[in-house]
């Protein structure tokens, strides 16, 4: 009877393994950041394996992806290749992230894991499917593992002899992608099927040629098939590049020490990422963070965090975040997040390490299911962004609590970097008549974070990719109708502190030459800084997004010059273009076309100050005077520091009394512990703020008001109401009372 | 021919002089506060083995020709002038936010990827020295604002009041319409009269650098009014000094673009970089006349070591936008593929890979490798030649420094043995293993991004530790043979020698050669052709100014073109100098095809998303007469006596084998000597590994074979391989 038992349950596996309805992205499978388990071959390889001829195939290895990177930026026509947000990667035969270029976005590498993986599970031994060589396979919906929709990624499996022994993958922010808005993006996207194209891990391609039918398909599916069909290729050629540095590898020292190197360096960097964290002084630190909207409406948005370490194990616990939203596009998968934190290691903890996924593999990272951290398959995920950056400062500011007391650094401690995408979108025909929908590359200018014993510095570089970079303006406005008027770094634009963030530019966009073009931006931060400061250092400040509307620009310019400012202060506090008329927004700005001349400014933000602005330097201060970067009220009221404003004389002896002063002031503005937490602390947040995510109980999970309350591991998505009819709702009320 | 060519570096002034069918080679100690002095005792030293007076052989020169490091130096030394920016309103953070990229521009990967902790490299130009002016020209060329001279009076006087030596105006979209920053020109003179005392230079963007690009074009600028003064002030004082001495000519000055003017048209950054590009030019001449066809040429010292490339049939492989010292700049350079590997590069232990890394920290020549007992404590690539036994520490150049084996052996003991538990020799032939590998695949990228594949090349090996490690990195690239060249220890000096006069003139386009929208090809010939007839008369007169008579003028047409949007500026010869049909404007469409087939593979193409040219550009040139190196050797020679048998090791022997050492001055041309063996010479040694041959050549060139390779070639293709 149990034997028939047995017999029956396997049928009813078999019977339901086989009326599979859809082959989504199974949740488990989602969740699992570990390496896959080593395979005999790979033990074997390892076994046999010489340390000094597994050093030469890795630098072979790593050298072809660095080559197809280089190509890759060449030959891909997206504004996103062109400025550095792509990647070239090798994979296990399993499907583990294993070498990477060493330039490129690190986070799309370690999230394409997943999709290599579905492709292992799903496909390899699918009868109508399979896996061969010369197959080329794609996807970009993020819910198979990625950021969101607008990064393509290709992959082609690396056999052997018949045996398959690596996965190649090349992966390109691309832009435009079909979607409700133009440039990949949607802010405006309520459901996931407002975000474009949304091709699950697919087959498009055998022998190395593109079906062209798929390739039609996608052309037909999105607002640019020119750049479509460009890049298809381009990351094709450069994943072949790979594929004949592997082949040439293994002519030259044989497949064991490939199969040896992809799996090795794994298990080398968990070993070490291991010791270096048992180093660490065991704790437990909390921080907080804060999104202050979800581009379409004001709200607060928190990501929780509970760092935690203890002997070799560091958990990164985001229970008591935020829930999901289902219908606004700020959800990261749990792939994107977790792929944000491999990021944040290795490029600000321990850049020293091979660039790979294992880094997080020994880590635990909790999630609440249905938090925007680990959203439902039918949320909208498009700009995910809006959670995961603050999660990654979040995490930023807490590791700096470690690394101070850690013996051994491989890079200086830093504050939060400035974490927010500021840049333009836009879509449109061009001066040259083409249909575009993309993107500036202005969002690689976050500003760096202050370090200990340094200043953080301007505009560096996004703090996805080290030297991804703005471009020339003169070439982008070659290509599209846009003029930037300005780009000046932003005057008091920064993180305050012994050491200072960076500061970023402040871009003066309007458009030029086109009857249909238009904008939209897609950040937070304009209520609420989104990069903390540390050790006593600010925060970012905030940003509005400014308008300028009703106004020709470039008839001001031509006849009445005298009148153009080029800081944001001096144009809307002045207000000298007559007859237009001046707003500000949050930095949600859905798509809207721009007349010829309309201007609007958006700034990039400043890195996180570190450690106290009374300990500041005063010739620091001094030398940012010098270079314009802050104002005197800035050096008197922030700083303490006084100077002769004609001569810039640093006045010594009323900065040295001023600082005395203010830290007697400190001293008895100071309480005891207790007594400032009973005094600040409240139970609920405020009632009149949309609040979402745990307050002091991370078990009880606020949804937007003090009554709606959810319990932690039991989170529901939240709908918000259309902000047009919110809008509505308001006028109508108004207008009822005016009757009245 | 009578000419003398001379590269002065940080330490050596290094001079080659050919007298009719002599070619000698001296050297003496730079001397920086007057180059002239080094330069006077190297070419004295000549004069002397000539067996005549300097002041003879100086009136009876046809040229002489000068390639330097100097204005590298200024700029890393910092001794520039202060210069005061004037740049549009609003784009006053352009220079000092760098794009970005400026943060890492110059520093290896590895810093790279530590960005977060880098730092800005000190400016030249710090912020209180920018000033924005009003205006605004944009892409079409379209004056925007125009410029309003009262604001920028003051903002001249603003500048000029910080103590500004040089100004540098850089404008939008300069190089589209220069009319405001010649009308700033002007104002500026007005200002400022060049007749006055303290007069003070001003350089215009568009002047330097003619393509699109507001960054890198007034960065260019700016880079060369820093050094454009004490350029000036040591290049004329030189040409004073020839002139004092008899030499009645014009001196020319190698440029970086592979080519050479004279001092009067030259900017001073086109001399950065010219001593390594000269090399590079040596190179291309040496291919023809060894016809040997596709060259790599390594010139590998103690810190870092030059790539460059030689594909023959008049391509040359340009950065347009090349990295000089930490700065993004917009001028073309002969390609240099530098990689941070030398003597001196630092080999340690990898804890994560459990691996021997080397580089690309490198110890530098001070303090240096531990065995030169200069305070260096870490394990360097030299202290592993030292330990195989490849190195003699007496002989060390020339005994100038002698060698202690003992740092050697406790630096690698200390930093590798005590890590991997692995024997001192092993550590050694794995840190040789690991710098040929690296080495080797950084070329291979080099190449491999241009579409080639090193096999089919031959590699020319020289600077210090070129003809030591060529054998290792050779084997990993596949490659059979390897030429160190004639007059090797001076071979910069000699590509300046042979250097033909060029210029290039280019400008910025936006022009459809296909318009996928369209789907038309171009048309409007007439605004190509004017083009190009415009960049041919510039190129024409910057030659016949230099007195070149106008019928020994050529013109060579390149066009950076690319597929749809993309950034590549692929950089085409184009097979028609002027277009008057549609059939050649295909041609031009194929021509740009192939090429791109050949970088990108075959089938990447992408003409459907259309077909544009960036840029034109025309190379305008005058070939003059050449030095031939390439003597031929009769008969063959016994090797001499040895001069000692020494213990090596070497990567794939389990044991020492005893090895012959010669030395380089006993050998005769036309002599074999089968490897492993040693060849030292005053300035390199040479290791023939086992498997390899050296075949010497006059002026102490010589081929190392791997014949064993070869013949297995010419067993899989039916072509003849040929060696000289």
């Amino acid at each position: 009877m149990a034997t028939e038992f047995k017999n029956e349950e396997e049928l009813v596996k078999k019977f339901l393994n086989e009326t599979t309805l859809f082959l989504g992205p199974e949740p488990d499978f989602m969740q699992d950041h570990t390496l896959a388990s080593i395979t005999e071959r790979e033990k074997v390889a390892i076994r046999n394996a010489d340390p000094s001829v597994l050093s030469v195939t890795r630098s072979k290895m790593q050298a072809g992806t660095n080559e197809s990177f280089e190509m890759l930026e060449q030959i891909g026509a997206a504004p996103g290749a062109k400025w550095g947000d792509l990647i070239s990667c090798l994979f296990t035969a399993k499907g583990d992230l294993s070498i990477v270029s060493s330039g490129g976005v690190l986070l799309f590498a370690a999230c394409v894991q997943y999709g290599v993986k579905y492709i292992v599970k799903h496909w390899l031994n699918d009868p109508d499917v399979g896996v061969k060589p010369g197959d080329i396979f794609y996807y970009n919906d993020a819910r198979y593992g990625g950021v969101h929709n607008t990064d393509q990624v290709l992959i082609m499996p690396y056999f052997h002899e018949g045996e398959l022994i690596a996965w190649i993958s090349t992966i390109v922010h691309e832009g435009e992608n079909g979607a409700v808005e133009p440039g990949g993006m949607p802010s405006a996207a309520e459901q996931v099927y407002d975000q474009g194209l949304a091709i699950s891990p697919i087959k498009i391609g055998e022998n190395y040629q593109f079906y062209k039918d798929i390739v039609t398909f996608f052309q037909n599916s999105v607002r640019e098939p020119k750049l479509m069909v460009v890049d298809l290729k381009a990351k094709l050629y450069a994943a072949l590049r790979i594929e004949q540095r592997v082949a040439e590898a293994i002519e030259e020292y044989g497949v064991d020490p490939v199969i040896a190197v992809l799996r090795k360096t794994l298990d080398d960097t968990v070993d070490e990422v291991k010791r270096r964290v048992s180093q660490w002084p065991d704790g437990t630190v909390r921080m907080m963070g804060v999104a202050d909207s979800t581009l379409r409406e004001n709200c607060l948005i928190k990501v929780n965090l509970e760092l935690k370490k203890k002997g070799d194990v560091l958990t990164l616990d985001f229970r008591g975040s935020s829930p999901e939203f289902a219908n606004r596009p700020n959800n990261a998968v749990t792939s994107a997040l977790k792929g944000t934190l491999g990021q944040l290691f290795l490029s600000y903890v321990w850049p020293d390490l091979p660039r790979n996924q294992a880094v997080l593999a020994p880590m635990e990272v909790i999630v609440d299911e249905k938090s925007v951290f680990n959203p439902s398959f039918e949320v909208p995920n498009s700009q995910s962004m809006m959670t995961m950056w603050p999660a990654f400062s979040v995490t930023q500011a807490a590791l700096a609590k470690f690394l101070y007391n850690s013996p051994e650094k491989s890079t200086n401690v830093i504050a939060p970097w400035y974490n927010m995408i500021t840049t333009c979108i836009y879509g449109g025909v061009t001066q040259h008549g083409e249909t575009v929908g993309n993107l500036c590359a202005d969002l690689n200018g976050m500003s760096g974070g202050a370090r200990d014993g340094m200043d953080g510095e301007h505009s560096i570089a996004p703090l996805f990719a080290p030297m991804a970079e703005q471009g020339e303006q003169e070439q982008i406005e070659e290509e599209v109708p846009i003029i930037q008027l300005s780009r000046r770094i932003m005057k008091d634009n920064q993180g305050f502190g012994q050491y200072r963030g960076g500061q970023g530019y402040q871009m003066f966009l309007t458009q030029q030459d086109s009857d249909f073009f238009g904008f939209m931006t897609t950040t937070i931060g304009s209520k609420y800084p989104s990069a903390h400061g540390i050790f006593g250092g600010y925060g970012a400040p905030t940003y509005p997004l400014c308008k300028i509307k009703g106004v020709n620009v470039f008839d001001v310019l031509k006849n009445e010059p005298e009148k153009m400012a080029f800081t944001t202060e001096e144009i809307m506090n002045n207000q000298p273009l007559e007859d237009a008329t001046y707003s500000t927004h949050h930095t949600g700005l859905q798509f809207e076309l721009a007349e010829e001349g309309e201007i609007y400014i958006i700034t990039q933000g400043a890195g996180g100050g570190y450690g106290d602005v009374l300990d500041r330097d005063p010739n620091m201060v001094m030398k940012d005077v010098e270079e314009d970067l802050i104002s005197q009220t800035t050096a008197n009221d922030i700083y303490k520091v006084f100077y002769d404003p004609e001569t810039l004389v640093l006045d010594w002896e009323t900065t040295e009394v001023t600082r005395k002063k203010e830290r007697e002031a400190r001293k008895k503005r100071g309480v005891p512990f207790n007594e400032f937490i009973n005094n600040w602390v409240t139970e609920k947040p405020a009632e009149h703020l949309p609040f979402y995510g745990s307050w002091s109980d991370r078990s009880v999970v606020y949804a937007g008001s003090t009554e709606k309350i959810m319990e932690e591991g039991k989170l529901k998505s939240v709908m918000m109401p259309n902000p047009k009819d919110v809008q509505i709702s308001k006028l109508e009320k108004e207008i009822q009372s005016l009757k009245k | 021919m009578k000419q003398v060519s001379v590269d002065i570096g940080g330490t050596f002034t290094d001079c080659f002089l050919v007298w009719d069918e002599i070619s000698l080679e001296t050297k003496a100690l730079t001397t920086h506060h007057n180059l002239a002095l080094g330069f006077m005792e190297a070419l004295e030293q000549a004069c002397q083995e000539l067996g005549k007076d300097i002041r003879s052989v100086l009136s009876q020169l046809d040229s002489v020709r000068y390639a330097t490091t100097l204005g590298t130096n200024a700029l890393i030394e910092r001794k520039g002038p202060k210069i005061g920016l004037l740049t549009t309103a609003g784009y006053e953070s352009q220079v000092p936010l760098s794009r970005g990229r400026g943060y890492g521009d110059g520093l290896t990967p590895q810093e790279q990827q530590d960005l977060p902790a880098g730092k800005r490299p000190e400016p030249i130009v710090p912020i209180p020295m920018i000033a924005g002016i009003r205006e605004r020209i944009d892409y079409k060329g379209e004056v925007l604002m125009p410029l309003d001279e009262g604001h920028l009076r003051k903002q001249i006087r603003h500048l000029v009041d910080q103590g500004a030596e040089g100004i540098v105006v850089g404008l939008m979209n300069s190089v589209i319409n220069p009319i405001h920053e010649r009308r700033v020109e002007e104002i500026f003179l007005e200002e400022y009269p060049t007749h006055m005392l303290g007069a003070i230079p001003i350089i215009l963007s568009h002047q330097v650098a003619e393509r699109k690009g507001e960054y890198v074009r007034i960065t260019s600028s700016i880079l060369d009014a820093y050094l454009h003064a004490q350029m000036h002030y040591a290049l004329s004082s030189l040409e004073m000094t020839l002139k004092e001495y008899g030499y009645k000519k014009p001196m020319s000055v190698v440029h970086n673009i592979g080519g050479m003017a004279q001092l009067n048209s030259t900017h001073a950054l086109q001399t950065i970089h010219s001593g390594p590009t000269a090399g590079v030019n040596a190179a291309e001449h040496l291919s023809e006349d060894f016809d040997v066809g596709q060259l790599i040429a390594m010139d590998m010292g103690g810190t870092s070591c030059d790539i460059g490339i030689v594909v023959g049939g008049g391509i040359r492989f340009y950065d347009f936008n090349p990295v000089i010292d930490r700065w993004l700049v917009g001028i073309p350079m002969l390609h240099l593929g530098i990689i941070g590997a030398g003597g001196g590069s630092i080999a340690r232990y990898d804890n994560t890979l459990k691996q021997i890394e080397v580089g690309p920290t490198s110890a530098g020549s001070e303090p240096g490798p531990a065995s030169f007992d200069r305070g260096g404590m870490d394990p360097t690539v030299t202290d592993a030649d030292l330990i195989l036994g490849y190195l003699d520490p007496e002989y060390y150049a020339e005994g100038s420094i002698g060698l202690k084996k003992k740092r050697s052996e406790f630096a690698i003991r200390e930093e590798i043995c005590e890590e991997t538990d692995i024997s001192l020799i092993d550590a050694a032939r794995q840190i040789k293993k690991k710098v040929d590998t690296n080495m080797a695949h950084t070329i291979f990228k080099e190449l491999g991004v241009k579409g080639y594949d090193p096999k089919n090349f031959t590699l020319l090996a020289y600077g210090g530790n070129g003809p030591l490690h060529c054998c290792g990195i050779a084997e990993v690239l596949e490659i059979d043979k390897v030429l160190i060249p004639p007059f090797a220890p001076i071979f910069s000096a000699v590509g300046a020698g042979l250097m033909n006069q060029v210029n290039i003139h280019e400008k910025s386009v936006f022009m459809n050669i296909y318009d996928s929208n369209t789907r038309s090809l171009l048309e409007d010939y007439d605004r190509f052709n004017d083009l190009v007839a415009e960049l041919e008369m510039a190129g024409k007169e910057e030659l016949m100014r230099q007195d070149i008579p106008e019928t020994a003028i050529q013109h060579r047409l390149e066009l950076d073109m690319r597929y749809g949007n993309q950034l590549t500026q692929t950089s085409v010869i184009s097979p028609v100098n002027r277009l008057s049909n549609k059939t050649e404007v295909l041609e031009m469409a194929k021509a740009f095809s192939e090429n791109y087939g050949e970088r990108f593979g075959d089938g990447s193409q992408q003409p459907e998303a259309g077909i544009r040219i960036n840029t034109i550009r025309v190379v305008s040139y005058v070939e003059l007469e050449q030095v031939a190196f390439n003597k031929p050797v009769e008969g063959s020679v016994e090797p001499p006596k040895p001069v000692s048998k020494r213990e090596c090791y070497f990567v794939d022997f389990e044991e020492p084998v005893a090895t012959n050492v010669y030395r380089s001055e006993m050998i005769q041309p036309g002599t074999a000597i089968e490897g492993p063996a040693l060849v030292e010479s005053p300035r390199a040694t040479y290791l023939i590994e086992p498997g390899w041959k050296l075949i010497m050549g006059e002026n102490n060139s010589s081929w190392i074979v791997n014949e064993a390779k070869i013949r297995s070639k010419k067993s899989l293709h039916s072509g003849t391989m040929k060696v000289n």
